[in-house]
């Protein structure tokens, strides 16, 4: 109001200082516990301190969906924070020259704090919960708080046993609230069902009423992301505990995706696959489908060689199955035709083609596999086949011409295949019409993983090992190729279907010259011009994760893990030295 | 703690430890380069006093974090001087196929610590027995590298042979 | 040779030369003798022996290994397998290892507790080391009345930890449990009696001269040699070295108790028999102190994350139970680090170098067993001397199968 009355010549105000120019152009630099960090702008302070050591806790936090900073574990000191308070590293993006530190007094203290309250309420549990072991509640507790309780009085009662849908229960009393759930499913699911209800002491997570129910391929995912034992797996819940269990990286084999996934198994049975990070493919998750696929490696597997069909059938030693197939397969070399799974990894279909080609004088090799079923938004295929690409690469640079199915059916009716060697029992067909077919047959030569309708016609039968049962590689629909890890030794007699192929060929007169899956790949592959520069023994992911605690030794034990409780397993194929 | 044979050994033997450090317990370590440590275990015992030898082993290293690991063994001496009540912790590092010299003409009681550090990691003495103590002759490996697994059992070996019937099992002079 | 067995020897055998070559002889692995299984290959010129050639491991049992496979709290019973005549020495050992790698400092009470403990099981020890010889030279007496003493003590151990030999007493920042109530007067009432009865046996052996004459002036080993061949303990100190981990860097509350170290002269096997009998009475002593010095107050550490948290938060609240979880499936997290540590066992300096990864378990445990070191320097004890003096030799070093062969 007297601006005008003042007089000209009074110093004008500094203006007020602007923001520092950035140390290093283009990026953000500041500070962690001493340490300069230089970030990309936006970064947030979690995943900018995790490059200089500096672990900040969190809950809520998931870097593939957005920010809730809900569960206030994440809280740091910084220099750019209001006078005596704390912001949350989760939510907070860096500015240039800004201080932060993961670890005063005040942070410990609400570390501690928050620990607390978040224990306050929950129910004592750790030794029926399934998620023991893997919990952030129990590492955090070692870790930040470690105190005796303080609570006086009973604990607020909540739904122990709420089932939300077909694959997740909820355990609504262990619950932090910290509403990955929620988000993934809106976010990642595209299935907005979950929703948080009620307030204070009684606010729980739940399907929101219009839905009724969890419906979504998807809600596999939200056990793996709860970081408490709150939302659990159905098919999982009370089978194993998670510190015996040991992980071996492998592949989904339940669509042509290839989703990465851990195969948690103990002795020789597969628990539970979970998703394993692969920003190309899957990022972090995996479809329930193919989460449940991991059943078939497990049960209704062939144990045995079994020679003759019905009646006449016995079960045999595998080099007396070798001897037999070679011998009925002899007078009829030239004429058999070859049925190749797309199931099968790359290492079997190289080994397979070039017995196909070498000792079986084939030129046409059909393709077999399991039926195309539906596919969604997300990751799940039509077809449901891992290494459909894998086959037809390989079968090219063989010069092996590829045909569908329905043509082995067709020259099946013709007449005009007498005997047949399938790779892998999954056909599209497998049904009575398929077993009707190969009953007419004067041979039928099957190397197969699992009993089925297609199995039992068959006048040798080999025990085929899964993709958990050796190394090797697949395929997917994009064209990349992954490698998968051996988790424990085939069950039973089982060998990998590249086994039984090259001893027959041996016996027949052909030396493939290969001793494992990694001799297959480096001998045969060079061939494909796909598969070539794949870089086999670079690509295998670690062999190392485990979830939970290990209670073996570390991975010098040579054993297949889980011995500890089942008794040693079957330990063909193991060398101790 | 008492830094004094460190001292006397970089004083009088300028190049033959490669590190000293602290542990966490204030206790100091001498890594001594393989070549000298015959003269430095010498060199402790007849003129620093050092003549209690308290102990040897050996450590495996391949499990450690992958800055660590390199060279794989690290074999401890550890020898006293009772007089200054000070106590001497050496180690030497050594890779597979590295022998060390025995120092079991500077103090005779390391003769089967030796033998020990044989039998359980195969690091070689150079003069020394190498013969196994608590093993087996016949046993495959070390048992406590990291890579031999926890229940690497071994099968069982034929009795030996029985050559005087008369007077037992034993050599009756016959060299075995 | 004919395939039947004929015991009578052929005449050509009858006549020949007598043989002059040097005769091998086995002792062991199961002999009365050899207290240990431990195969001692002997070469003999008549009673002499030329050359001795121990053969050990028979009592192998991979302890290194195991400790490296389990979390620092499971090894602890293995050490209870070393010295299993004085499980409570390596029991506490080991633990003030772990400790002085994790920088703890247990409550005064525990210290206490401990010095008894340990005092206790040396005694043990001792007394069966003594009469020991004692039977092994033809006196059965004299074992009879250090056995019951031991027996005494090995009652008061039993109320103590539960267990006769294998202690496993004793937790990671103090002990398991407390005193039971009215024993410390027991343990008093009993030291009585062991008093009396280590007189019994000091009385029936010491100045016997069937005993001393075997054991004097036999199994005798320099000062020098026993320095090199690393002795410790009441063999070293037989030698004239007055060198006990107890008094050169003292522990627990040794320092603040009045006690001696007993030293001998000659390092024969006497000498190592009466610097037992001497320490019996100093241990004794020791014992009769720090009870009567002991204060009231906890034993173990209040700090969850090392010490497990009592029962009934265990089953009562979440804190509990998830620290007892972790520290049972995961283990105590000892810092990354190293330590060379020891503490005087009944055998002598018992060290530990222990490495830890920062995980749970221990990634390196090295026992430096007292037992090892002696028993090689067995040979330079007996070569030359007569076969018959290897008895109360091995005796008197009191070779333990189980610390010396882990």
């Amino acid at each position: 109001m007297s601006d005008e009355k003042k007089p000209a010549e009074a110093p004008k105000p500094a203006p007020p200082p602007g923001p520092p120019p950035p140390k290093n152009p283009g990026f953000v630099t500041f500070t962690v516990d001493g340490r300069e960090v230089v970030a990309r702008p936006g970064v947030n302070m979690i995943d900018a301190a995790r490059t200089v050591g500096a672990d900040i806790p969190y809950y809520c936090y998931h870097p593939r969906l957005t920010i809730a900073a809900n569960c206030r574990m994440c809280m740091v000191e910084s220099s750019a924070a209001p006078p005596g308070k704390l912001v949350p590293a989760c939510q907070t993006a860096p500015t240039e020259g800004v201080v932060i530190k993961t670890n005063t007094e005040k942070v410990r203290a609400q570390q501690k704090m928050v620990m607390e309250f978040l224990l306050l309420n929950h129910p004592v549990d750790c030794s029926i919960c399934d998620q023991a072991g893997e919990c952030k509640l129990q590492d955090y507790y070692m870790r930040y708080d470690f105190q005796p309780s303080r609570l006086e009085g009973p604990k607020v009662l909540r739904n122990k046993r709420k089932v939300l849908g077909d694959t997740v229960v909820l355990d609504q009393e262990r619950c932090v609230l910290c509403t990955r759930c929620v988000r993934f499913m809106a976010e990642v699911a595209k299935a907005p069902q979950l929703g948080v209800f009620g307030r204070g002491s009684h606010e729980v997570v739940d399907v929101a009423p219009e839905y009724g129910k969890l419906e979504s391929n998807y809600s596999g995912n939200i056990v793996d992301i709860c970081p408490v034992g709150a939302l659990l797996s159905r098919d999982f819940r009370f089978r194993a505990r998670a510190w015996f269990l040991s992980a071996a990286p492998s592949v989904c084999t339940g669509c042509s995706r290839g989703c990465n996934t851990v195969a948690d198994f103990m002795g020789q049975d597969v628990y539970r696959y979970r998703p394993r990070e692969n920003e190309a493919i899957n990022k972090s998750w995996m479809c329930d489908r193919g989460r449940l696929s991991y059943k078939s490696l497990n049960t209704h597997r062939v144990p045995q060689a079994v020679l003759g069909r019905g009646a006449d059938a016995k079960e045999a030693h595998p080099a007396e199955a070798i001897k037999y197939a070679a011998m009925k397969l002899k007078p009829l070399l030239g004429s058999v035709a070859f049925l190749a799974s797309p199931v099968a990894s790359n290492e079997d279909l190289l080994a397979g083609f070039a017995f196909a080609r070498d000792v079986l004088k084939t030129s046409t090799v059909y393709v077999g596999g399991r039926p195309d079923g539906d596919s969604d938004f997300f990751l799940m295929q039509a077809d449901k086949n891992p290494n459909r690409k894998g086959l037809e690469w390989i079968a090219r640079a063989f010069g092996l011409a590829v045909q569908p199915f329905d043509a082995l059916t067709k020259a099946m009716d013709a007449g005009q295949v007498k005997a047949l060697f399938a790779l892998g029992h999954e056909v599209p067909q497998a049904d009575d019409d398929w077993a009707a077919r190969t009953e007419k047959l004067e041979l039928f030569v099957l190397s197969a993983t699992n009993e089925s309708k297609a199995t039992r016609p068959a006048h040798v039968v080999l025990p085929a090992a899964t993709h958990v049962e050796d190394e090797g590689t697949f395929t997917q629909a994009d064209g990349i190729t992954q490698r998968f890890r051996r988790a424990f030794p085939p069950r039973g007699e089982a060998r990998p279907h590249w086994k039984w192929v090259a001893d027959l060929a041996k016996e027949l007169g052909h030396d493939l010259g290969v001793a494992s899956s990694r001799e297959v790949f480096k001998k045969l592959s060079p061939s494909v011009p796909e598969l070539a520069s794949f870089e086999w023994d670079k690509k295998a992911p670690m062999n190392q994760t485990r979830p939970g605690i290990s209670t073996m030794a570390a991975a010098s034990d040579g054993r297949p893990p889980g011995w500890r409780e089942q008794g040693v397993p079957n330990l063909r194929g193991l060398t101790i030295p | 703690m008492s830094t004094f044979a460190l001292d006397q050994i970089q004083a009088q033997l300028p190049q033959a430890l490669s590190e000293r450090y602290q542990d966490r317990t204030g206790a100091e370590w001498g890594v001594v380069k393989r070549e000298h440590l015959v003269a430095t275990m010498k060199l402790l015992k007849e003129k620093l006093g050092f003549r209690l030898f308290i102990s040897m082993d050996a450590v495996d290293r391949l499990h450690l974090p992958p800055a660590e690991q390199d060279p794989r063994f690290e074999v401890l001496y550890f020898v006293k001087n009772i007089e200054r009540n000070e106590h001497m912790r050496l180690k030497v590092r050594v890779n597979e196929g590295e022998d060390i010299d025995t120092i079991k003409g500077v103090y005779q009681g390391a003769d089967w610590a030796e033998r020990f550090v044989w039998d359980f990691y195969g690091v070689r003495f150079t003069g020394g027995s190498n013969r196994r103590i608590l093993m087996y002759e016949e046993f495959k490996g070390h048992p406590l590298r990291k890579d031999y697994p926890l229940r690497g059992r071994q099968g069982l070996i034929p009795e030996r042979a029985i050559k005087d019937i008369y007077r037992g099992p034993g050599t009756n002079g016959v060299q075995d | 040779m004919s395939d039947t067995y004929d015991p009578t020897p052929a005449n050509e055998e009858l006549e020949a030369h007598l043989q002059t070559r040097n005769m091998v002889l086995n002792l062991g692995p199961s002999h009365p003798a050899t207290h240990g299984t431990v195969r001692l290959r002997l070469e003999l010129d008549g009673e002499t022996i030329v050359k001795m050639d121990p053969e050990i491991g028979y009592l192998h049992r991979g302890f290194q290994k195991s400790c490296e496979n389990v979390t620092w709290m499971q090894a602890l019973p293995y050490t209870d397998r070393l010295d299993y005549v004085a499980s409570l020495t390596n029991n506490f050992g080991f633990l003030s290892a772990i400790e002085h790698l994790m920088g703890l400092e247990i409550p005064e009470r525990a210290k206490y507790i401990r010095v008894v403990g340990a005092e206790l099981h040396r005694i043990a020890s001792h007394l069966t080391t003594a009469a020991a010889l004692g039977l092994e030279l033809g006196g059965f007496t004299a074992f009879l009345y250090g056995v019951e003493a031991r027996e005494l003590i090995i009652d008061r151990v039993t109320e103590l930890t539960g267990a006769r030999l294998t202690t496993n007493y004793g937790r990671i920042g103090g002990l398991n449990r407390d005193l039971p109530p009215g024993w410390a007067e027991k343990v008093l009432k009993s030291l009585v009696k062991i008093e009396e009865l280590a007189g019994e046996v000091d009385g029936l052996l010491s100045r016997n001269r069937i005993f001393t004459d075997r054991t004097k002036g036999t199994g005798v080993i320099t000062k020098d040699d026993a320095l090199d061949f690393g002795f410790t303990g009441p063999c070293l100190r037989a030698c004239g070295v007055n060198y006990d981990v107890r008094k050169a860097t003292p522990y627990w509350v040794y320092d603040r108790l009045d006690w001696e170290v007993p030293v001998g002269v000659n390092g024969d096997n006497f000498d190592r028999y009466y610097m037992r009998i001497l320490e019996i009475q100093q241990s004794i002593k020791i014992i009769r102190q720090a009870l009567e010095q002991m204060p009231e107050g906890p034993v173990i550490l209040d700090d969850w994350r090392i010490v497990l948290p009592p029962k009934d938060e265990v089953y009562g609240s979440i804190e509990g139970v998830i620290a007892h979880f972790k520290l049972v499936m995961e283990g105590v997290p000892v810092p990354a680090g190293e330590v060379y540590h020891s503490t005087e066992s009944a055998n002598g300096e018992l060290g530990w170098y222990l490495r830890s990864d920062g995980s749970g378990r221990p990634y390196k445990v090295h026992v430096r067993a007292p037992g090892f070191q002696i028993l090689s320097g067995m040979q330079r004890l007996c070569e030359g001397r007569m076969l018959a003096d290897l008895v109360p030799t091995f005796d008197t070093i009191n070779m333990i199968g189980g610390e010396v062969e882990q």
